[in-house]
């Protein structure tokens, strides 16, 4: 994201221009866009006009509006963001009040006035500005059968394709057909290897699985490679790493993740950390569960009635909620669990650590000392 | 255990809807009586005003509603229903019953929601039973039938209802016969009878509220099924019974070396294939995997020397025809482990005795977590597997020492204990493959005989005990694997009957995909049969289907009677020894017969004690050893019914980081709200 224009004050209203480069731009924008916000984007919008014999003509005008936000939708694949709301700029051809769809893309300018900027929104600007490398990586999860192409970017998991073919049991003289199903089921998930993955971008390609499988699709993978000339795998094989998952489905995404070999290479990004953090409140649970909490009702009494908590992990799906006092409590929470020298944890919930701690009713904290009275609450 | 529903006594508003009802025809002893009908009225009322009494069950402590003869969470017999049987008031209904008594007093409970499709069977033995059925809509019922299937709900439902036994009977036999008189003489008094009809359905829709308040699924109506003549097995046919035997363990204990050996020792490997894999096993420099590779064909298992997938294979004993399910051990291929050897009825627990390999069994590498001879121990105990034979392998590199033996008979039985194997069905065999010690013979080697007096192996496999098949259910057959017949083209699914039988020709419906087929032919181990009943391990050319209809996983079933697919389940679990706590929205592996699925836990109701009494509701986290009430949601929809109707398929396995973490069955299907 590039920050063209800032005029603001903290905790006070203000506006920014910016303009999205990466897709995972588009969706710090939408976390950044609530309802209620202005935002003003160059727009096509269709106008209709009665032309003096009586006919109707239809025109496509390319115009600059201003709307209130009613809602945002973010499409995951085609890397839009839609911002819907009344027009409240005064032109020739949208009345004010009408509404319209702002779409919002990559490389198109925006400007986004808010009546409050507060810390969390200034901090997601500040991310999503943050030059630093974003991890591009993809991951080949895979089982027997199944397999998941993921790319993964700062602050988005996508799942680029999921291959699904069934493949027979060995069963005597048959065996030869389990063998030209996993053929080519290898060869499905090696054309979804060449059409979503560009080495350009990706820095490096995880190949996971449990068992062999990862073995035997990375041997066919240069025994094709070869044969069929293919130039781009050939040219970066040293850029293809194993590891172990236990399984080829997206929630054994954490696990690869989580491994030695992976975490190196994304050791610095938000996925990582996010990971980690996730994993210290298991292991938390684990060992001692009177020191870790979930759901919104526990960690909001270890905050506020024992100051108990050391690290809040919370999914960014909780600020984007419609109802605007609910977000103003979480803020209030994160601020105050800040303020009291805990680390926070705001989870991408479009990473797979997100989307499980969003299963875990989205928050959850480790605490400082001991809450055994916390089992006693109902949730 | 209480109830979940409670069934009050309004079943007036239910009335409308069990009109139409069925049952299997059913026509003893209600002719030899003719009290008047206006009697039975009365006995009628007086049983519909009843308030319904739960009675407890002796096993389980379940209180079942007072219609049901048997427990309907073990299935243990009603005492009083035993007692009254035996008193011969029931002579005859007894004799009707005793083929299948679960199924056919049960039918009560679920006729009123019969689908469509049902109606239009058209097997002989449901004419009695259409019949009934469009008694409201037609005119020129068969009075006979409906009236006599009526009896038969009737008198099964007499030794439950202590109050008025007497009546009933009377008025059963009363309704039997003016009905029957009534055909005789035609459809002349059809409004009384009417009368009379619609207060016995009434009085069904009353037994029927707290049942279908829970079943609210696609109802299973397995209790109105009625097995035709060729699918009971004739017990003197001389044909021997197939045994699905499942050989687990610890990777590398020799589990597919010892099936290997067995079928070679048997004859079921030619000398030229033995010769084959002897002399490519040396090429490969790995001498000692001669045998493993009778079962390990696919060339990846061969060159890395572990089993991938179950390999099946047949053999012989005195007894049995035995259906070996050699499964790997490796820990990354449990998956495939229970996704091949659910179908187990018995077990072979291959143990390495030999020093190490034992703990790293037990244990798991490192001595740390799980090792899979614990896991796999677990997890044929939850396929429902009693009975298992322990062999303790690889007794020649410990030198046949009886220390060793016992060392492992005491740490593994008393773990064995704690799955809930009793110790009268674990049999103990200390052998080698390698050199083939005490397989299929006496052992010879001195060091063994010396202080080894009891059962080979295969004998050990015979003295097992068959399990009860439910032929006389409707069919079930979950589809292990499929495969395109390379000389047919045709689709052929492999599996375990689980209940029922199936012949050529028979019709049958593939889930979930919901086509109709044909069964073209049937074969076992590669021989055709016409006829396979219940037990029975077979492949099945199906005609009529297209085969990306046809999957591992999904099911074959009788066209009447289809199970449900369904995605949101009610489980009660047992927690496995695991490390991570079971939380609301922890994510899943979900196993149930030949299916995985992704799935996550979405609300765990439950902790539930000894006794299967819920001891706290809504709890933080479930953890080791704790029995819990929970709800989990599958990403797709599987083939799935309760565990009190179909065991099989009433089974589920939850996995997460490669583990094994719970083993529960199947306690309610919820059907998900429409939006």
């Amino acid at each position: 994201m590039k920050l063209v224009h800032r005029n603001l004050v903290r905790n006070g209203p203000g506006s920014v221009k910016l303009v999205p480069e990466e897709e995972d731009d588009l969706w710090h924008a939408y976390n950044l866009i609530a309802i209620g916000d202005n935002l003003q984007a160059v727009t096509v919008r269709k106008v209709l006009r009665e032309v003096a014999s009586g006919g109707r003509d239809a025109e496509r005008v390319k115009l600059k509006l201003e709307i209130v936000v009613e809602s945002v939708d973010y499409d995951k694949e085609g890397s839009v963001l839609r911002v819907r709301g009344k027009n409240i700029t005064e032109n020739d051809h949208v009345k004010i009040g009408q509404f319209h769809t702002l779409e919002l893309e990559l490389k198109r300018p925006f400007v986004l006035r808010k009546e409050i900027w507060d810390w969390l929104a200034l901090e997601t600007i500040q991310q999503a500005c943050d030059p630093a490398a974003s991890a591009d990586l993809a991951v080949i999860l895979m089982q027997e059968g199944l397999a998941h192409l993921f790319l993964i970017g700062r602050s988005i998991t996508a799942t680029r394709a999921r291959i699904e073919t069934s493949i027979p049991r060995k069963h005597g003289p048959a065996i030869a057909g389990y063998e030209t199903a996993l053929k080519k089921f290898f060869e499905h998930v090696l054309q979804a290897l060449l059409k979503h993955i560009d080495f350009e971008v990706v820095q490096c390609v995880v190949i996971a699985s449990p068992g062999f499988t990862k073995d035997q699709f990375r041997d066919y993978l240069f025994l094709e490679a070869a044969r069929r000339d293919l130039r781009v795998i050939i040219e970066n094989k040293q850029r293809l790493v194993l590891a172990h998952a236990t399984s080829g489905y997206k929630h054994s995404l954490k696990e690869v993740l989580d491994t030695p070999g992976v975490m190196a290479l994304i050791k610095d990004t938000k996925a990582a950390q996010e990971v980690r953090a996730l994993q210290d409140f298991f292991n938390m649970l684990t060992n001692d569960p009177a020191r870790a909490c979930y759901g919104p009702k526990h960690v909001a009494i270890a905050h506020e009635q024992y100051a108990a908590v050391q690290t809040l992990l919370i999914t960014d799906t909780l600020f984007r909620n419609a109802d605007i006092a609910t977000r103003q409590k979480y803020v209030n929470l994160v601020e105050g669990v800040k303020k009291s020298n805990a680390t926070v944890h705001i989870f991408s919930s479009m990473h797979v650590s997100g989307e499980q701690l969003a299963q875990l009713t989205g928050i959850a904290a480790i605490l400082r000392f001991p809450l055994p009275q916390l089992d006693d609450i109902e949730m | 255990m209480p109830r979940k529903v409670v069934s009050g006594p309004d079943y007036d508003d239910e009335y409308g809807d069990y009109d139409e009802y069925d049952d299997d025809d059913y026509d003893e002893t209600e002719y030899g009586n003719n009290h008047p009908v206006n009697m039975g009225k009365e006995s009628l009322k007086k049983s519909s005003s009843t308030v319904p009494v739960h009675w407890t069950c002796s096993m389980c402590t379940f209180s079942n509603h007072e219609s049901m003869v048997y427990c309907e969470m073990c299935g243990v017999f009603r005492e009083t229903f035993v007692k009254s049987a035996k008193d011969g008031l029931l002579k005859d209904a007894a004799v009707a019953v005793s083929t299948e008594p679960r199924t056919s007093d049960a039918s009560k409970t679920d006729s009123a929601k019969t689908p469509v499709k049902i109606r239009a069977l058209d097997s002989d033995g449901d004419s009695a039973r259409k019949h009934a059925m469009s008694y409201d809509k037609a005119n020129s019922m068969q009075l006979t039938s409906a009236g006599s299937s009526l009896g038969a709900e009737k008198k099964k439902k007499t030794p439950v209802l202590s109050e008025v036994p007497v009546e009933r009977i009377a008025l059963l036999a009363s309704d039997g016969f003016q009905l029957k008189g009534n055909q005789s003489g035609g459809a002349s008094s059809s409004s009384q009878n009417d009368n009379v009809i619609q207060k016995l359905s009434s009085d069904l829709g009353q037994l029927n509220v707290d049942k279908n308040n829970v079943n609210v699924t696609k109802p299973c109506l397995s209790e109105e099924y009625k097995p035709e003549k060729w699918m009971l097995a004739d017990p003197e046919s001389g044909v021997l019974s197939q045994l699905n035997l499942a050989i687990v363990g610890h990777v590398d204990s020799g589990k597919s070396t010892l099936s290997g050996r067995l079928l070679h020792l048997l004859g079921r490997i030619s000398r030229k294939d033995m010769h084959k894999n002897e002399k490519e096993s040396k090429e490969k420099g790995k001498g000692s995997f001669a045998f493993a590779w009778a079962m390990d064909e696919s060339s990846e298992e061969r060159e890395r020397g572990v089993t991938m997938t179950v390999a099946v294979a047949y053999l012989e004993t005195k007894k049995f025809r035995v259906v070996l399910l050699d499964s790997p051990g490796h820990k990354d291929f449990v998956p495939n482990m229970i996704s091949g050897a659910t179908q187990a009825d018995a077990a072979i627990l291959v143990v390495d005795a030999s020093t190490g390999s034992f703990e790293a069994g037990m244990n798991g590498e490192g001595g740390k977590g799980v090792g899979q001879t614990k896991e796999h121990a677990q997890l044929v105990r939850s396929f429902g597997v009693e009975q298992l034979v322990v062999a303790v392998n690889k007794m020649d590199a410990v030198a046949y020492a009886k220390e060793r033996f016992d060392f492992i008979k005491l740490q593994l039985g008393s773990f064995l204990r704690s799955c809930n194997f009793k110790d009268s069905a674990i049999t103990w065999i200390p052998l080698s493959a390698v050199e083939n010690q005490n397989l299929i013979n006496a052992p010879s080697d001195a060091r063994l005989t010396s202080w080894y007096q009891g059962f080979c192996l295969l004998d050990a496999i015979d003295s097992l005990q068959l399990p009860s098949r439910d032929v006389s259910k409707p069919l079930i057959l979950p589809i292990c694997d499929v495969i395109k017949s390379r000389s047919t083209g045709q689709w052929a699914a492999y599996g375990k009957l689980e209940t029922g039988a199936i012949q050529n020709g028979s019709k049958v419906l593939v889930l979930p995909s919901g086509q109709e087929a044909t069964v073209k032919t049937i074969e076992r181990d590669s021989n055709s049969c016409t006829i396979a009943r219940a037990g029975d391990n077979v492949a099945i050319c199906l005609q009529g289907i297209d085969g990306s209809q046809l999957i591992p996983g999904g099911v074959l079933c009788h066209p009447g009677f289809p199970v449900a697919v369904a995605n949101h389940l009610e489980l009660k679990v047992l927690v496995l020894d695991i490390t991570t706590p079971i939380l609301v929205g922890s994510q899943v592996e979900f196993h149930i017969h030949h299916v995985k699925e992704a799935a996550r836990v979405t609300k765990i109701i439950a902790l539930l004690d000894k006794t299967g009494k819920p001891s706290k509701s809504a709890p933080r986290f479930l953890k080791s050893k704790q029995n819990a009430l929970i709800q989990v949601t599958l990403d797709g929809a599987v083939c799935v019914q309760e565990f009190s109707k179909s065991r099989a398929l009433g089974r589920a396995y939850l996995r997460s980081s490669g583990r094994t973490i719970a083993v529960g069955v199947v306690n309610q299907i919820i059907v998900q709200d429409q939006n």
